[in-house]
């Protein structure tokens, strides 16, 4: 086809990898918009499903920001999960219901994921009953931890502090983000799809960190306590 | 109205969206290669379905691969939905089809949703957007409109979007369509049959089930700034095939209650148990294409004792729809096996 393209044309073509129209986008544009249509901060966790299979291998993506953001700190925390690894892992044992669970620093976060089974607040109960030495030591070195600890007597507090820094779990459907953002309004009229990417650019300013879908699970639907009778190894 | 009437109302709204659609070729994924091969099933696949193609012995299959569209005018390289009917051969000249497409959803629910949707997919003249526009699309964080493809005059892609943005259901199947791309090989490319089954166990438990090809190859798709070419499916299918097999492995979705069995708009949650029920080795593209791609004719509800269709009105209605195709294009009669 013969190309009737203009220098305008190939000069707007070219600015999403423009870096001047990017700052102006990063710098002017998302904050504008940001400000013109905002966006609610959605909630970190699995949704509330009633559907077994939404109720097993569950996600949970902490990330919690350490007080001392050097390599000191990062060793601090690096030593208190150390040197809790048996109560850590009896703790797991007798849970029951975890099939993953592992503590990574990232810059200056200390962040557990974990993959269980049941409900969020039950599996945290759970944890504060077998854990809660644990989650104290940690928590501690942790910005705005204080307020939580011990966590056998805040349990609620606890519980909540968690919630609150587990990532949002964007949906695997692209659409159903403008759904996430709607809320309670879910089935009023229908988003302009082109406006798709900027609701995710404004749910990613408001949500800097998520977990990107719902992840890949080799056997769905199975519990730890299935796949643990099915091979026959106990408890 | 009847089934008849209005199998024939889709099938013409459907050729309705292609113009230069020619009589006598399919009314969608017209452009199509026949390969041989055969399926094995898993050891498993027997405890979950009954029927007779996933008893464990080998069973030949004749597979058709598809661009999606209704135009008789080969363009591989565009982004476009792909088939993969399946038809695998049973005892005493039985037949069970599999039909399947690169969308993990269809765009509606009931045939009147699709006869609407076909009336706004109607093609319009497509022009580039002008430069001014897309700046004002772009300082409001929006998608452009795409540009047309070389040689494009005519497109449907301005009106699903105006549909999608009227109707919730479609938005996914269509912004899914809209960037689905093009595959390097139809062997590189997922395959969902998109409605929902109910298999019947040795034990006589049902299941409601959602089948998927995963291509052991892969999924790859074209690079988006690669020029487009207009034909190289079938041939890279030919030299792939010269060299190797290529394989896929049937995977079965297993429902539950509160998911969406009747309405194809909606995928079911990653998070459902998956079985894999076997495996699908492609030998060689078949000699006589008249008759491997052109003149075989597959429909979703050709099914067999274990598999029953579900509820979702737009696979029963595929069933006519499928019929009154093929006998408008003089396509060889399949009979159905008690169903």
């Amino acid at each position: 086809m013969p190309s009737n393209e203009g220098w305008l044309d190939r000069f707007v073509d070219g600015l999403p990898s423009n870096p001047l129209f990017m700052f102006l986008a990063r710098r002017v544009l998302v904050p504008y918009w940001a400000w013109r249509t905002p966006v609610t901060p959605q909630p970190g966790g699995p949704r509330v499903s009633i559907q077994p299979g939404d109720n097993v291998q569950c996600m949970m993506n902490l990330i919690m920001p350490l007080k001392d953001k050097s390599p000191i700190g990062r060793a601090n925390a690096a030593m208190a999960i150390s040197q809790y690894k048996d109560e850590i892992y009896a703790g797991l044992d007798n849970v029951g219901t975890v099939h993953f669970a592992r503590f990574v620093i990232v810059d200056d976060n200390i962040c557990m994921f974990s993959v269980y089974d049941g409900d969020f607040t039950n599996y945290i109960r759970d944890f504060i009953t077998t854990i809660g030495s644990v989650f104290n030591a940690v928590v501690e070195l942790v910005e705005e931890g204080e307020a939580v600890i011990p966590c056998e007597q805040n349990v609620e507090a606890f519980i909540e502090w968690v919630h609150a820094r587990d990532m949002y779990q964007v949906p695997d459907l692209a659409t159903d983000i403008l759904k996430d953002q709607k809320g309670d309004k879910a089935g009023s009229s229908p988003d302009d799809l082109r406006k798709l990417p900027r609701e995710v650019v404004l749910q990613l300013r408001a949500n800097p960190n998520v977990s990107l879908g719902g992840g890949y699970r080799a056997y769905p639907g199975y519990s730890a306590a299935q796949v643990r009778q099915k091979f026959g190894v106990g408890w | 109205m009847g089934n008849s009437s209005v199998a024939k109302q889709l099938v013409d709204a459907i050729i309705s969206d292609f113009p230069d659609h020619e009589p006598g070729t399919r009314p969608v994924h017209t452009i199509g290669v026949g390969v041989e091969g055969y399926f094995v099933a898993s050891e498993v696949a027997r405890t979950y379905c009954i029927a007779e193609h996933f008893n464990g012995e080998r069973i030949r299959a004749s597979v058709r691969f598809s661009n999606g569209s209704g135009s008789p005018v080969q363009h591989d390289g565009r982004s476009d939905v792909r088939g993969m009917a399946t038809r695998f051969h049973l005892k005493n000249d039985a037949a069970t089809d599999l039909i399947a497409m690169t969308l993990s959803e269809f765009f509606v629910r009931t045939v009147e949703e699709f006869l609407d949707f076909t009336k706004a997919s109607l093609p319009k003249p497509v022009q580039k957007e002008s430069p001014w526009r897309k700046l004002l699309d772009m300082l409001q964080l929006k998608l452009p409109l795409p540009d047309p493809m070389p040689g494009q005059t005519m497109g449907a892609d301005a009106g699903m979007l105006d549909y999608a943005n009227r109707h919730a259901f479609a938005q996914l199947g269509i912004s899914q369509a809209a960037t689905i791309g093009a595959p390097t090989s139809y062997a590189r490319a997922s395959y969902h049959a998109v409605h929902t089954f109910i298999v019947t166990a040795p034990d006589g438990t049902r299941r409601p089930v959602r089948f998927s090809w995963q291509p052991v190859a892969g999924v790859h798709v074209t690079g988006p700034n690669e020029p487009p070419r207009d034909n190289y499916l079938q041939q890279e299918l030919r030299e792939r095939l010269r060299q190797w097999p290529a394989r896929f492995m049937l995977m079965m979705t297993i429902g539950e209650a509160g998911d969406a069995l009747d309405d194809p708009t909606r995928p079911w949650s990653d998070r459902r148990v998956r079985v894999v029920m076997g495996t699908l080795t492609l030998t060689k593209v078949a000699a006589d294409q008249a008759a491997a791609s052109e003149h075989i004719s597959f429909n979703p509800c050709r099914l067999l004792p274990g598999i029953e269709v579900s509820g979702d009105p737009i696979l029963q209605a595929r069933r006519d729809a499928y019929e009154v195709s093929r006998e408008l294009r003089h396509a060889t009669a399949c009979p159905f096996n008690r169903s």
